[in-house]
């Protein structure tokens, strides 16, 4: 079995996902089905994230993390064939219903990539082009939000002193964090970070592994992450995934420790994956 | 099993031998660029090159009379004298099978009598009219023939008589002539004199068939009314249209075409500048090559050049531009050549300069003689010049050939003859033979530009929004169909599209000109509209037809849109414009209007650019990382916003690439220009005129230039600005583009 750090283990929150009260959930998923073409993706998943949590899936590749992740943004509306039923609720307002506005959706929930994706611009439009893109040309307000915004972030101390040169200057490890806090300057409620360490150095990976346990003071977190120490490590709750099934979903040190499913099991002691 | 780890056998033979294959294949496409540009570098170096005079020999003539005139046959082989005596001396320079060098190869007395002469009047380059000491005068002219009896070449002289061996009278009262000036054609003769009796006198020999053939004729005496009462030149223009009187400062200028009458036509005060010390006059006058021009030499060391230019009051005589020969001395001669507008001064103490008008070149300045020489004379062909001095006969050999060649003439406004004012002129050929080439490089530069421009004006919106949508907003299994076929265009010939745009759209374009202004408008409002309706459509309508086949929908509505201009053209015509577009142009606005004009060729070589630029701006844009796109969209920006901060911006060296490539490409197109543009090297923007452009220039003219001439080392030259032109555009655009790519390459 792994070791759970003794970090990530607060007993103050122990929650029974099964019955949230609606004041603790973030986001409700509900029969979520997708289809790439005629190939089912995401089968019948159901679950309730809570907030000012950090909730990791895990499982094998392939296995339709990301694409849940993706769904709970919308961003598989940019790929052509996929077709979604079911509903996930934010406020309990569904976010695939008919009146929704996508980029309303977004502002709402934030996502970091697995890559670094600065845009080619400076560190400063970096972190506000939100903003601006939400129609905020206000100097001071622009300022403020992108200190705040970087201090969240961690980076502030780093490139306080350069901010208006090329984001694609900074390192990957400072890339990504960069890119954190533009998702957070415009004050999403929940994040969404799909694999952010994958391509990072381990030094780099530490300091976002620390990054989220402060984020999750201010937003609802859900990271997909090929690591399992790093889900073990940074999450309260973690689902496993396998073939677009959600096989378990419990908090995370119930899930790395005993495991009430056999796959669980499996997996999480490395018979595959 | 031990590794190798050196490559052996054939597999390092390949490496080897691809590794010098690649170098060779690399160094030889350089070593070819090079070479290009030598070679043009080649052929354009002689035309700035300055002129040069070596002297080829001298030796002494030994006769005791002075020398009155010298003379020399177009190879330079044989140089003639004719002394105050009478006698005509022809002497070998170069040395023959049968002459050795500098001997007296024929020696004939001109005049019949004990009569001596006076002056030597020249008249072209082998006519030369003798006036004796009686004031008779006698025509002759230095013949040369080429004899290969012994082998090699033998330059055989001989002496005619155009007018017959008698002398004959200028006056017809047989008054002595203190000047004479004359020029003659096949049919006419014509002399200007001033008599001892103080008349100016014209003298007209009118053939009786052709001088050539037949020395009768008959005589026609008329005096002329003049204000003065001395002359201290006079010359007669070789077409014997004018002629130009001196007395001191003032050049009265006689109209010689009317046979009953000769009037003055002007009087040239050319204003000098007087100080009491030293007042200046007027010291050498001369006719330039084209008989328009005339040449005023001052004490001052000043050469001015006049000739007529229409004014408001008519046309007046112009100091038209100024030399400075000498800022000490005396301009005393001025010699000009035959067919070139060159001309040779001296100075008193024997200073030459060579000078060329209309360039204002200052191609060479030196002295051949300590003092000034009494006989000075320019070869046939201006390549060599014959100057006795105190018994020594020098000749010298000039490397002159491109004269009119300067930079000033080829980028700057140049003044010529029997224009108005300078003007950037290019015109390298005409039917007449002394017509003047005018080279100016500027309105062929700017039809280069003015064409890139327009077709760059047409193409350029449409090729990027058409990359914009098919890199970012087009299905991917219609962006696989239209991508190609857009690129096929490209392929077509540029020859086709020349002749399609200069013989059908052409007259397409004036005959609906109403309805290409509306296609303007009515194209792009047709496609909001369509757009706008297809955004209202309910669901289940829009539903029926495939979001990857929607666009297509626009096609009728374009073709409608587009034929409803056509239709309704003519009325408007009617209804706007009196019921004919071109006609209300020309006459109500007043635009010159060109059937070949900008419009066809920004619409035929636009549609020429619009696939380079299409395909290169469209691999840019959809070369942007999806997950900047993603990036952005995540944060809640909408795919306008997506499109307009992150893609464009990323691919912006991508697509001023594509931009600059379609400039080139229009820079240096040839065919679509040379059959759509008219080929009108003028200086105008205007949209319904014409250009000339670099590249047609060099198509147009280069077939008929002779090897070796200025026009034809003009043209490479203009290939070379050609050359300079893209290479300068393609460094400009690299350096930007590598500019943008370091701000903005993602990754």
């Amino acid at each position: 079995m792994i070791s759970v750090s003794p970090r990530t283990l607060d007993p103050k929150v122990k929650l029974d996902l099964n019955n949230l009260s609606p004041e603790q959930v973030a986001l409700e998923i509900k029969n979520l089905n997708l289809y790439y073409g005629d190939k089912q993706a995401l089968q019948n998943i159901s679950m309730s994230i809570p907030k000012g949590q950090v909730t990791a899936f895990i499982g094998p590749s392939g296995c339709g993390k990301s694409t849940l992740l993706r769904c709970i943004n919308r961003m598989n509306d940019l790929v052509d064939i996929c077709k979604i039923e079911g509903e996930i609720n934010l406020h309990g307002e569904n976010i695939y219903g008919k009146q929704v506005d996508v980029a309303a959706l977004r502002r709402q929930v934030g996502m970091v990539f697995q890559r670094p994706n600065p845009f080619p611009k400076s560190i400063y439009e970096n972190v506000v082009y939100g903003l601006r893109i939400m129609g905020e040309n206000n100097r001071r307000v622009l300022d403020e939000a992108a200190e705040n915004a970087l201090r969240s972030a961690a980076l502030w101390n780093e490139v306080k002193d350069r901010l208006h040169d090329s984001a694609l200057g900074l390192s990957g490890g400072q890339q990504q964090r960069l890119v954190i806090a533009r998702a957070i300057a415009i004050k999403p409620e929940v994040l969404l970070l799909d694999e952010p360490t994958s391509a990072l150095d381990p030094i780099s990976t530490l300091t976002i592994e620390e990054l989220i346990n402060d984020l999750k003071k201010q937003f609802t977190v859900v990271i997909v992450t090929h690591n399992m120490q790093q889900a073990a490590r940074v999450s309260d709750q973690t689902a496993f995934m396998y073939m677009g099934d959600l096989i378990e979903y419990s908090d995370t040190n119930t899930l790395f420790t005993t495991p009430a499913k056999k796959k669980t099991e499996d997996y999480i002691t490395g018979r595959y994956g | 099993m031990a590794i190798a780890l050196k490559s052996t056998g054939p597999r390092q033979l390949k490496n080897t031998l691809a590794q010098w294959l690649i170098t060779v294949g690399g160094i030889s496409v350089l070593f070819t660029l090079v070479l290009i540009f030598l070679y043009l570098l080649y052929v354009i170096k002689p035309i700035f090159e300055s002129a040069t005079i070596e002297p080829v020999g001298q030796f002494e003539i030994s006769t005791a009379a002075p020398t009155l005139s010298a003379g020399v046959d177009e190879l330079k082989e044989v140089a003639f004298q004719i002394t105050e005596q009478g006698d005509i001396n022809f002497y070998q320079l170069v040395k023959s099978a049968a002459h050795e060098k500098s001997t007296l190869v024929l020696n004939e007395s001109l005049l019949s009598e004990d009569k001596t002469l006076v002056n030597v009047v020249n008249s072209g380059v082998e006519k030369k009219l003798l006036i004796d000491s009686d004031g008779e005068i006698q025509l002759i002219a230095a013949k040369f023939f080429s004899n290969f009896d012994s082998g090699t070449r033998e330059i055989i002289p001989s002496v005619a008589y155009p007018l017959g061996e008698e002398s004959l009278a200028v006056d017809e009262s047989g008054e002595l002539l203190t000047q004479l000036s004359f020029s003659m054609n096949d049919e006419k003769a014509v002399f200007v004199a001033f008599t001892q009796d103080q008349r100016l006198i014209k003298t007209s020999l009118l053939a009786e068939d052709d001088f050539t053939y037949d020395s009768a004729y008959e005589t026609l005496y008329q005096e002329i009314d003049f204000p003065a009462d001395h002359v201290n030149e006079i010359l007669v223009t070789p077409d014997m249209r004018l002629a130009f009187v001196r007395s001191d400062d003032q050049i009265f200028v006689f109209d010689l075409t009317n046979e009953d009458i000769v009037e003055l036509k002007a009087t040239i005060i050319p204003s000098l500048e007087q100080t009491s010390t030293k007042p200046q006059h007027i010291t050498a006058m001369a006719l330039l090559s084209g008989s328009s021009s005339i040449l005023l030499g001052s004490s001052a060391g000043k050469v001015t050049q006049w000739f007529e230019v229409a004014t408001d009051n008519g046309r007046q005589f112009k100091n038209v531009r100024t030399f400075n020969v000498s800022d000490t001395e005396a301009v005393t001669q001025i010699h000009t050549e035959q067919f070139r507008k060159s001309f040779y001064t001296l100075t008193t103490s024997g200073n030459m300069g060579v000078f060329y008008t209309t360039s204002e070149a200052d191609l060479w300045r030196g002295q051949l003689t300590t003092t000034e020489p009494n006989v000075f004379a320019i070869s046939p062909r201006a390549d060599g010049l014959v100057v006795i001095d105190e018994n020594q006969l020098k000749i010298f050999s000039v490397e002159n050939e491109h004269p009119e060649v300067t930079w000033s003439a080829l980028w700057e406004e140049v003044w010529y003859e029997g224009y108005p004012e300078p003007e950037y002129i290019w015109q390298s050929t005409s039917g007449s033979d002394d017509f003047e080439g005018k080279f100016s490089l500027v309105p062929i530069s700017f039809g280069t530009m003015k064409a890139a421009m327009y077709a760059m004006l047409f193409a350029v919106p449409i090729a990027l929004s058409a990359a914009i949508y098919t890199a970012y907003f087009m299905t991917p299994g219609m962006r696989r169909k239209v991508k190609p076929t857009i690129e096929l265009m490209e392929a077509l010939p540029t020859v086709i599209l020349g002749f399609l745009a200069g013989l059908w759209l052409a007259p397409i374009i004036e005959n609906y000109l109403p309805a290409i202004a509306m296609l303007l408008i009515m194209l792009p409002l047709s496609v909001f509209v369509t757009a706008f309706a297809w955004h209202k459509l309910p669901k289940e309508m829009k539903n029926t037809i495939p979001e990857t086949w929607a666009p297509i929908i626009l096609v009728p509505v374009l073709l409608i849109a587009g034929g409803s201009a056509f239709l309704l053209s003519p009325f408007f015509e009617s209804l706007f414009f009196g019921g004919d577009v071109r006609q209300y142009i020309t006459n109500d606005l007043g635009i010159d209007f060109d059937q070949r004009n900008s419009l066809v060729v920004g619409l035929a070589m636009g549609f020429a650019v619009i696939p380079t630029i299409f395909s290169m701006a469209e691999d840019a844009i959809f070369s942007v990382p999806k997950h900047l796109t993603s990036g952005s969209l995540a944060l809640g920006a909408t795919q306008w916003q997506t499109l307009a901060k992150v893609v464009l911006l990323t691919a912006s060296p991508g697509i001023f690439s594509a931009v600059m490539m379609g400039l080139g490409r229009a820079v240096g197109e040839t065919m679509i220009v040379l059959m759509a543009t008219g080929n009108t090297p003028i200086l105008d923007w205007s949209i319904f005129q014409g250009m000339r452009t670099l590249a047609a220039n060099i198509a147009v003219e280069m077939p008929e230039s002779e090897v070796g001439s200025s026009h034809y080392r003009i043209l490479f030259l203009a290939a070379f600005v050609l050359f300079v032109f893209t290479f300068i555009f393609n460094t400009f655009a690299e350096l930007i583009r590598q500019r943008l790519r370091e701000k903005y390459s993602s990754l």
